[in-house]
């Protein structure tokens, strides 16, 4: 017990005196946090639109006025045909078409369904799938303006329809599409990346050597490498999470305790990727080409950034494997939607398997090395 | 030590070494880069799993108890391999504690060997920013804080002034005469004089046992320098 509590105070006054260890810590969530939706919004900011016209009327007129004063759209013009729309996106001239239908003011005003069609260019998957959240919410924001104009008794009904879009809207919104993906980031940077690293630099500098000599025990050595990680990550999510509240105003929905035991078992079976990672390679660089390698992968699969309805079947299963994929869940459901443990049943089954079996790795890979 | 062998891959590294140690001794290990010193030591300490051979270390087998051996010896690498960024006293602390000292005992200890080495004034300062010198003495007075039988030495004294190599050695002499087994690697073949028995290895192999006296007559030169030109230029 006193040579893992020395082993984390030596961990401790280390990181705190490793200059770039240190920025890394605290510059990385700042940076994702402050960075990350700037890039974002600069994505929307040009989005090319064009509509077709069937009803003519003035509120079609207004809904289209209300694009054009958006500061994200740039308008094309009223097309005479879905074919000259087809042509245009073809040659990546435009990336929306809103057809609005014959009657679409009529069925409005009498509260009858009435829908509109959104096309979208969707050879730019990210600028279509930010760009539909805006398209929508520019009609949701009519349709709430429409609302507190009509008298009161019309006006609950309104009310009903746009709330309808605007349900659609929140699922589609930017920043629940990115937010979650800031914070699996951290962790697993935090976890995967910065122990690798700081391993593998013993290796280099030869002091793994003088530990290796002494009789320490295998476990007491991964153990005092883990635990100081494992709280570092801890605190970097916790700091992640204050931001999330800070720049997107975004509070955990449901229980913070679950989240964090969650985010434990996810770092512990990230610390033992690191700690494989580590054995199997000679230098920083290897260890830094082997982690993003396999971080890129495990986010692509994911569909954190790009949508997965394209990939092959093969692709999908593998996200079984993924444990990114699953904390990726976890996340969305307890900080967005308020899951609860029943909800995340099976992420939690799954994250923890993977933990054990890495880890399990890690320390088998371990006792390979250090011969 | 009997037939202990290194390969790596195709290349023997250490081949066939046969010789015993007698505990007290400091027994010098000779040799041109890359003759195989420091594979030679590292099995010893089992930081390499030897290819073949067998040894006895503090009475103990190097392949079936390499845990009792960890508890008995002590090493100082040719690279030097405490933290840069802890503390003198921290890695002093570091280490003690890993080798199972008592807390008290410890305190005591460091305290001890840091006033013998005269390096109380950079008890507290990072050992990255203490001269070579000072660094060498640290590492070899952390390998004695759990009191081992035996330390190895891989040449503690590479690239330190004259004085200090003169200091070491005082140091290594005291450290004897406590009974430790003093096992120690070097270039300089002055040192090669204070040792009392002394081993030259070329290409992973023996080539000669005794002391310096008794190697500079049995060869016909009057000094370990020449017998190790003629073992090298071969
Ligand atoms: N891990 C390794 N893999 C392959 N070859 C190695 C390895 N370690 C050492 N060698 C080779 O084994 C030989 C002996 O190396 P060793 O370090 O034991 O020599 P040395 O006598 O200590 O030399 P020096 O005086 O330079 O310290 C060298 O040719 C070296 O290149
Ligand atoms: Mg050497």
């Amino acid at each position: 017990m006193r040579v893992i509590l020395m082993l984390i105070k030596k961990e401790f006054l280390q990181v705190m005196r490793n200059p770039l260890l240190r920025s890394i810590l605290i510059i990385a969530p700042l940076v994702q946090f402050l960075l990350f939706p700037f890039t974002a919004d600069y994505e929307i900011k040009h989005v090319n639109i064009a509509f077709i016209d069937h009803d003519r009327s003035s509120t079609t007129q207004a809904i289209i006025q209300e694009y054009l004063s958006s500061p994200y759209f740039i308008g094309h013009g009223i097309l005479a045909s879905n074919d000259q729309a087809q042509e245009m996106m073809l040659h990546d001239k435009i990336d929306f078409v809103i057809e609005f239908p014959v009657d679409f003011e009529k069925n409005l005003m009498n509260r009858q369904k009435t829908g509109l069609a959104i096309t979208a260019n969707a050879i730019n998957s990210v600028k279509a799938g930010i760009g539909t959240a805006y398209v929508q919410e520019v009609i949701a924001n009519y349709m709430d303006e429409l609302a507190s104009a009509m008298p009161p008794e019309q006006n609950r009904q309104a009310q009903i329809f746009a709330s309808n879009v605007f349900w659609f809207n929140e699922q589609m919104n930017y920043k629940n599409l990115i937010v979650p993906g800031i914070l699996v980031i951290l962790v697993t940077l935090i976890g995967a990346y910065v122990t690798a690293l700081n391993i593998v630099r013993e290796k280099e500098l030869g002091t793994i050597e003088q530990i290796n000599v002494t009789p320490i025990k295998r476990w007491q050595f991964i153990v005092g490498k883990m635990i100081p990680f494992l709280i570092l990550g801890m605190m970097e999510f916790i700091v992640g999470l204050i931001l999330m509240k800070l720049v997107f105003g975004i509070t955990v929905q449901g229980s913070v305790s679950l989240l964090l035991g969650i985010t434990a078992i996810y770092l512990l079976a990230m610390l033992g990727l690191g700690f494989f990672i580590s054995s199997v390679s000679e230098n920083q660089l290897q260890a830094m080409f082997i982690v993003f390698f396999l971080f890129i992968v495990f986010v692509l699969l994911s569909g954190l950034f790009t949508p997965t309805e394209g990939m092959p079947d093969w692709a999908i299963k593998l996200n079984y494997l993924n444990p990114l994929s699953f904390y990726m869940d976890v996340i969305k459901s307890i900080v967005l939607k308020g899951g609860t443990l029943q909800d995340v049943k099976t992420q939690i089954i799954a994250l923890s398997c993977m933990a054990v079996i890495i880890d399990t790795a890690a320390i088998l890979s371990y006792q390979e090395s250090s011969k | 030590m009997h037939e202990l062998t290194k390969k790596f891959g195709d290349f023997i590294a250490v081949d066939h070494i046969t010789f015993q140690v007698k505990k007290g001794e400091i027994f010098g290990f000779l040799g041109a880069n890359g003759a195989g010193k420091t594979t030679a030591m590292k099995m010893m300490c089992g930081l390499l799993r030897p290819s073949s051979g067998i040894a006895t270390i503090a009475g103990y087998d190097l392949k079936t108890q390499s845990k009792q051996i960890k508890k008995r010896i002590g090493y100082m690498s040719q690279k030097f391999s405490l933290y840069n960024d802890l503390s003198v006293t921290e890695n002093m602390q570091l280490y003690g504690t890993i080798y199972g000292v008592k807390p008290a005992a410890l305190q005591v200890r460091i305290r001890e060997s840091l006033k013998d080495l005269g390096m109380e004034k950079y008890a507290d300062k990072l050992v990255g920013a203490i001269p070579l010198g000072w660094k060498q003495k640290l590492a070899f007075a952390t390998a004695l804080l759990h009191k081992p039988d035996i330390v190895f030495l891989d040449e503690p004294t590479s690239g330190v002034d004259p004085i200090v190599r003169r200091e070491f050695w005082d140091r290594i002499y005291k450290t004897a005469s406590t009974g430790v087994t003093i096992f120690v690697t070097t270039h300089y073949m002055d040192e090669a004089e204070y040792c009392e028995r002394i081993c030259i290895m070329s290409n992973g192999k023996v080539m000669m046992i005794g002391t310096p006296t008794q190697i500079k007559t049995d060869i016909g030169v009057d000094s370990i320098e020449a017998v190790f030109s003629k073992f090298v230029k071969r």
